[in-house]
């Protein structure tokens, strides 16, 4: 028994455990002070992860009130396919579904390249005679002495996690909920999950393949957080776990354990929620965030001060999660992206990258490629050393390789050579932005660019520049955002139900009934988990289409008697806002509600710098090559923790720090916020 | 097929390689931007299902660059099209003009596929072309989806339009636009997906403009014959490294209904001399008095999609497309057909014939690449009235399946993928389909022995079966193809099954009503259940790994019994409930011995004999197809004496002559 403090606890933690580092942030709420750490992940274990990072903080855990936690565990799990032992239960004849799938594959001209194989395997995958129709209408009874043998089956092969996945359970899950009342019967330490309460949403392809995924996480996940709740304990911390979801908020440890899969994206969620403070507190609506690492750079926008939220994505292709995941696209841009000359003779940037293993030729661990991390150093961007002296990068073995793989081949200089692998692949990130935002016509043209990741702050200004974005925003902890995204996030649960039907018909009184019944079992979640109601905040949004589209847009609605009318032409509205043009001859359907309920957090406050200025001091000069000067020019180099807020560096300079280095090319500037973070734009 | 006129070496490039390639990705950026629009805001279900594609044209109408996710069977005809528009209206294209077109003779594919062009000009110059191309659900016709399977002339398939300006100046002709969709059974719908369409183009058109104002008109247009002959040059390279020689092969449509039984071949030469690619399709048979013909732009379009299949990472523009020399032959082919010949089936017909023979000869060519026949695109029409709603609409299930691809050198095929036609072409929810159709159903499943049987196994084929619950006025087409010309194996792989529908099976009023058909009555209760084909096998079956049949035999890709029939492996069951089974594995070396020892000899046996066994229930269909090499009808058993020899002496060709004796 720990010695009760005198003092209430007045930490916040965050612990952030990503495939190579692992982050902590550490919230002091009295007095706003932000510390951070950073460790190498362990490989075999995620719990000693964390426990390494908490060790750097020094700290007594209970003098902490909340720990919100991010983690690539259930991520590394699918791609890897470390899964017990598991069954699936389907209708009969329809036990193919999850390997049928839609028939598409990713490459469309591979034949050699092909969809990954189900995560349950076909001999494990039952049939039970039961049949329920669209309307939920029973037309075959379960069979209970079919259900019963299974279960037994099951129990004889020693299998415990178990998808129950039955057609048309959206409308009607009685039988789902009868099998698992059988199974449970034989073995009540069954893991179970059911596809119409894990996602009650028409379209078995979906709904079977995110039920699948979230059985096979059940109990990795479970014996994770219990591990680490006693580990916890054991260290004095006496309050709750939140773990950070895919959805971009937060969700009980307990929650976590029956719905696993919506982890699947908690690391990127965790950056992205970052990205949408830092974009707040620089008062902007609208962002783009752009996380660049060592072999991908993730983008997400930010859209009138939130996140956009999507239904459908996935870790792998063909396994598609049908629970709402924070809008990313995903390039294979990174620092260990390689530069080629194709058979024709033009360079090229990726999609192959050097990864961590063997790396970027200059880290001289076998690499003998050409990557962008090789021409950062080649042009002095990058210094030879990094990371406060953890890593030095070996100059003359990029240089070999940029001279074998690109120079040789295209008669091109050293420097040029390099400048051009920078650029192509500056474009290209350029490129994806542009895909994005395409989709997203409303995003504000002054919405200023976001970067962080190992290699974002690097890339940021040429992207921008690119692009036509007139900001570049560089936070102060680039490689710790994830982290940080977890201090910031409330609790956030997503409901959702079908209905389907012509918007201008619709009884006011149908769809307020169906819409309170999401709020009772919002409510109950939301209390279950001790967010007092005037801490609740319930969001309800409706989908849309044009009657015969397959696609809807989600429109936020309110209660009023006339809120569908008002859904409607907003609807409208936003249909020309994106895609430039309406359609007012054909009804307008509706596909889905939905309900956000959100369990507000007490938010944390960071501390804002005082408003000191002066002239930034230099700790070196370097001989940097700009694509602006295209040749050498001596250039400042700056310490990150030497700026203070209402400073201004001026380009050209490069500015270190542990995580990351910032290139301000000439004709920017570089200003030190109240809240430390860079603002880079153009000198007028 | 034009040459391209001098061939670029890389330091022949006038851009400087930054430029080049920045230009170059930004080009095909242009597109997926295109593509993007059009698949957020398509109307068309079958669009939605992602059979469209989009590219970009030079001014002359020459791909510059075309979407990486478009279907197989628009690629390499869009700018055929664009020519077409530029020959019809030389001078008279203005800014803000958008044309339509979906004339098969001209170009297009079917009718069904609409293309919408807009010229792009740079101040009062034309420098290229956007072009989205769609899918529309219907386009008139006898029939609704406008696939009129009985059709032998175009009038019945649907509407043509030949070039027409929709747009002038950036003002909307609604008449011209009302007149084409007012030709249709779903106005509504197909005016939503030429605005989402015309709508695309723009946001192409948009992107090089913002090209234009960064980098000048005149560098764009450098970059566009640049980017062309980069590809040219990649596509050359590899070509010179082949040996050179001439490989001829022939698929084969299953009949002529105006000819009886015997398959109709369609039959592909390749020659590679030098750095020099050419096709010669001139020996294929004539027209087919059915819609399974294609006119010259979509055989094209199977050549194109053939090939770069076994170049995967080549772009497609202008720089493969006239790389590739074609010869046709005359008009009036089966795979060269001269309005008004029907050609809506072209791509369960010649289209996908095209490709899998494509397929074989470059499986010679590279072996390392090979692979066996894949299964067909198959589709099947049910409209009716919905009885479930008071006021009785009109509906329409219209299905496609998945199926089973070829055996590849190493590794099975894959199973339950969409067909060669798309790649990327999405199946049906069938809850989806459940809540708008009174159709429930029964089962949708992989089919076990689907699979061409050989060293690598072809992939599985599945079996959809439905229901007609609550409907009225309700009747059915189907169409199919590959009942008789069963996907084929390899290197002594073995075929794999045959498509075709079963009305109302395991009862006694089953009825096989094949490949084809149109316009059957069905009544609430009628059932009906159709296979899609599996892939062919790939090496002899009698290699197969024991563990790879045993594990096929335990995940019910293949049966205990078949795996004795076509592998010769024993295997027995100790306890199948916890998967235990056992091979038997001095049973299996002397079955499989029996096997080497008279297969031969089964492909000779008296094939009336063979039929008579099948009629009275000794011998199964695969037996049939598999081990005698017999083709009989397979609803009746009546032997098709001109498919059977055929089928014996492909038997020989791709199996038997790889066979140790």
């Amino acid at each position: 028994m720990a010695i009760s403090k005198l003092t209430r606890p007045t930490f916040r933690l965050s612990i952030d455990v990503g495939g190579t580092f692992t982050d902590v942030c550490l919230l002091d709420e009295e007095t706003s002070e932000l510390r951070t750490a950073k460790v190498p992940s362990s490989s075999s274990d995620p719990l000693a992860s964390v426990l390494a990072a908490i060790a750097e903080l020094d700290l007594d855990l209970a003098d902490v009130r909340l720990v919100t936690h991010s983690t690539t565990l259930t991520t590394n799990a699918l791609i890897t396919r470390e899964f017990p032992p598991a069954a699936m239960i389907t209708t009969q004849g329809f036990r193919d579904v999850i390997e049928m799938r839609d028939g598409t594959q990713e490459d469309v001209w591979d034949s050699f390249r092909e969809v990954g194989k189900p995560y349950i395997a076909r001999r494990d995958r039952y049939e039970i005679s039961e049949r329920t129709d669209y309307s939920g209408r029973i037309l075959t009874p379960l069979d209970i002495e079919q259900a019963n043998q299974l279960a037994s089956t099951l129990k004889i092969r020693g299998i415990k996690t178990v998808a129950i996945c039955f057609m048309n359970s959206y409308a009607n899950s009685a039988h789902e909920r009868a099998m698992r009342e059988a199974l449970i019967a034989v073995d009540p330490t069954m893991t179970i999950s059911i596809s119409g309460e894990v996602l009650p949403e028409i379209n078995e392809y979906e709904r079977f393949s995110t039920t699948v995924a979230n059985a096979l996480l059940a109990s990795l996940v479970s014996n994770y957080i219990s591990r680490l709740d006693t580990a916890l304990s054991h260290l004095g911390y006496r309050g709750d776990l939140l773990l950070m979801h895919s959805g971009g908020g937060s969700m009980t440890a307990g929650l976590a354990q029956i719905l696993p899969l919506r982890l699947a994206a908690s690391s990127i969620a965790g950056g992205a929620m970052a990205a949408k403070h830092i974009a707040h507190q620089c008062g902007f609506q609208d962002a783009i965030a752009l996380d660049m690492g060592g072999t991908s750079t993730d983008i997400t926008l930010i859209l009138n001060g939130q996140v956009r939220v999507v239904q459908k994505w996935s870790v792998e292709y063909g396994h598609p999660i049908s629970f709402p995941g924070i809008e990313f696209a995903t390039i294979g841009s990174g620092g260990g992206t390689i530069a080629w000359v194709d058979a024709a003779g033009a360079l090229r940037s990726g999609p192959q990258s050097a990864g961590a293993v063997p790396g970027p030729a200059s880290y001289d661990r076998g690499g003998l490629r050409a990557t962008n991390t090789d021409a950062n150093l080649y042009l002095g961007r990058l210094g030879r050393v990094l990371a406060g002296g953890q890593v030095e990068l070996s100059l003359e073995c990029a240089q070999l390789a940029i001279s074998a793989d690109v120079s040789e081949k295209l008669g091109l200089s050293e420097l040029s050579a390099s400048l051009a692998i920078v650029q192509i692949a500056d474009a290209a990130t350029a490129s994806a932005v542009r895909l994005l935002r395409n989709a997203r016509r409303s995003l504000s043209p002054s919405a200023p660019l976001i970067a962080f990741g190992g290699a974002g702050p690097m890339h940021a200004v040429a992207v921008a520049k690119e692009l036509n974005i007139p900001l570049v925003i560089i936070p102060p902890h680039p490689g710790i955002t994830s982290a940080l995204g977890c201090l910031l996030v409330d609790i956030r649960h997503d409901f959702s139900s079908m209905f389907q039907c012509i918007a201008n018909v619709i009884e006011p009184g149908a769809l307020e009934a169906q819409f309170s019944s999401l709020e009772r079992e919002a409510r109950d979640r939301l209390s279950r988990e001790g967010i007092p109601p005037n801490h609740m905040i319930l969001e309800r949004e409706i989908s849309m289409r044009y009657a015969g589209q397959w696609r809807s847009l989600t429109i936020p609605i309110g209660k009023e008697q006339d809120c569908i009318a008002d859904a409607i032409s907003r609807f409208q509205e936003d249909y020309q806002a994106q895609y430039t043009y309406m359609n007012t001859a054909v009804p307008v359907e509706v596909y889905q509600l939905s309900l956000t309920a959100i369990g507000i957090l007490p938010k944390v406050q960071f501390r804002n710098h005082e408003v000191i200025g002066g002239v930034p001091v230099g700790k070196a000069h370097r001989h940097i090559a700009f694509d602006e000067t295209a040749h050498f020019i001596l250039t400042d180099i700056y310490s990150r923790s030497s700026l203070v807020s209402g400073m201004t560096v001026s380009g050209p300079a490069v500015i270190e720090q542990l995580d990351a280095t910032v290139l301000i090319p000439p004709g920017y500037e570089a200003f030190v916020d109240e809240w430390l973070n860079l603002r880079i734009s153009e000198v007028n | 097929m034009a040459q391209i006129r001098t061939r670029k070496s890389a330091n022949a490039r006038a851009l400087d390689p930054v430029t080049f390639e920045i230009l170059r990705n930004s080009f095909s950026n242009s597109v997926e931007l295109m593509a993007q629009q059009f698949r957020l805001t398509c109307h068309s279900f079958v669009i939605y299902a992602q059979d469209f594609s989009c590219g970009l044209a030079d001014a002359n109408g020459d791909t510059v660059s075309q979407g990486e996710q478009d279907i197989a069977v628009q690629v390499g005809t869009q700018h055929l099209v664009c020519k077409n528009i530029i020959e019809e209206y030389q001078s008279d294209i203005h800014p803000g003009d958008v044309f339509v077109s979906n004339d098969p003779y001209a170009g297009g594919t079917h009718f069904n596929d609409v293309r919408v062009l807009r010229p792009i000009f740079a101040g009062d110059d034309l420098i290229a072309w956007a072009m989205a191309n769609g899918h529309w659900s219907d386009v008139g016709g006898s029939v609704p989806g406008s696939f009129d399977v009985r059709a032998r002339e175009h009038f019945g398939e649907g509407l043509r339009i030949s070039p027409v300006r929709v747009w002038s100046r950036g003002d909307f002709l609604s008449d011209v636009a009302k007149l084409i969709v007012g030709n249709t059974r779903a106005p509504e719908d197909n005016l939503s997906d030429l605005n989402s369409q015309a709508e695309a183009t723009r946001v192409c058109e948009r992107e090089i403009l913002r090209l234009v104002g960064r980098y000048g008109k005149g560098v764009i247009t450098l970059a566009f014959s640049e980017v062309i002959a980069h590809v040219a040059a990649l596509f050359r390279s590899r070509i010179a490294e082949l040996e050179d020689g001439t490989w001829t092969t022939s698929d084969y449509l299953d009949s002529d209904p105006a000819h009886g039984e015997g398959m109709i071949p369609i039959t592909v030469s390749l020659t590679i001399k030098g750095d020099q690619l050419s096709y010669d399709l001139s020996k294929s048979s004539p027209a087919v008095a059915s819609f399974m013909n294609s006119a010259a732009g979509a055989t094209l379009s199977g050549i194109i999609a053939g090939t770069k299949r076994f170049f995967p990472d080549i772009p497609i523009n202008a720089g493969l497309i006239n790389s590739i020399n074609v010869e046709l032959g005359p008009v009036g082919s089966v795979i060269n057909a001269a309005w008004p010949t029907a050609v809506s089936g072209f791509v369960s017909g010649s289209f996908e014939k095209v490709i899998s023979a494509i397929f074989e000869l470059w499986s010679q060519i590279m072996p390392e690449r090979a692979i066996a026949c894949s299964f067909n695109l198959e589709y099947l029409l049910i409209g009716g009235r919905d009885v479930r709603l008071a006021e009785r609409p009109i509906f329409m299930w219209y299905d496609w399946m998945v199926g089973g691809w070829g055996a590849r050198n190493g590794f099975d095929g894959a199973s339950a993928a969409s067909a060669l036609f798309g790649a990327g072409f999405a199946s049906q929810p069938i809850e989806g389909q459940e809540r708008l159709n009174p159709v429930v159903t029964t089962h949708c499943r992989i089919v076990a022995d689907s699979g061409g049987p050989g060293e690598f196994r072809g992939g599985c084929g599945v079996e959809k079966g439905g229901q007609l619950t609550d409907a009225e006025l309700t009747i059915m087409s189907y169409c199919c193809d590959r009942s008789r010309s069963i996907p084929w194996g390899v290197s002594g792989g073995l075929p794999a099954t045959p498509q075709g529908l079963w009305m109302n099976p395991d009862s006694p009023r089953a009825e096989y009503l094949g490949a084809v058909f149109s316009n059957v009555e069905l009544v609430s209760g009628d059932a009906f259940s159709r296979p899609s084909s599996g892939g062919g096998g790939f090496g002899d079956p009698l290699n197969r790994d024991l563990q790879a049949v045993l594990d096929d035999v335990i995940d019910g890709y293949v049966t205990t019994s078949r795996a004795g029939l076509d592998y010769g492996v024993i295997i027995n069951s100790a306890d199948p409930t916890i998967h235990n089974w056992i091979v038997d594995s001095d049973a299996t070396l002397s079955k499989r011995e029996y096997i080497r020892q008279n297969r031969h000899t089964w492909l000779a046996e008296d094939a009336e004999v063979i039929a008579r066994r099948y009629r009275s229930g000794e011998l199964s269909q695969l037996d049939l197809i598999r081990q005698y090499g017999v083709i009989v009808e397979w609803g009746t058993g009546e032997l098709l004496v001109n498919t059977t020899k055929q089928h014996r002496e492909l038997l020989r060709q791709r199996a038997a002559t790889s066979w140790a004796h």
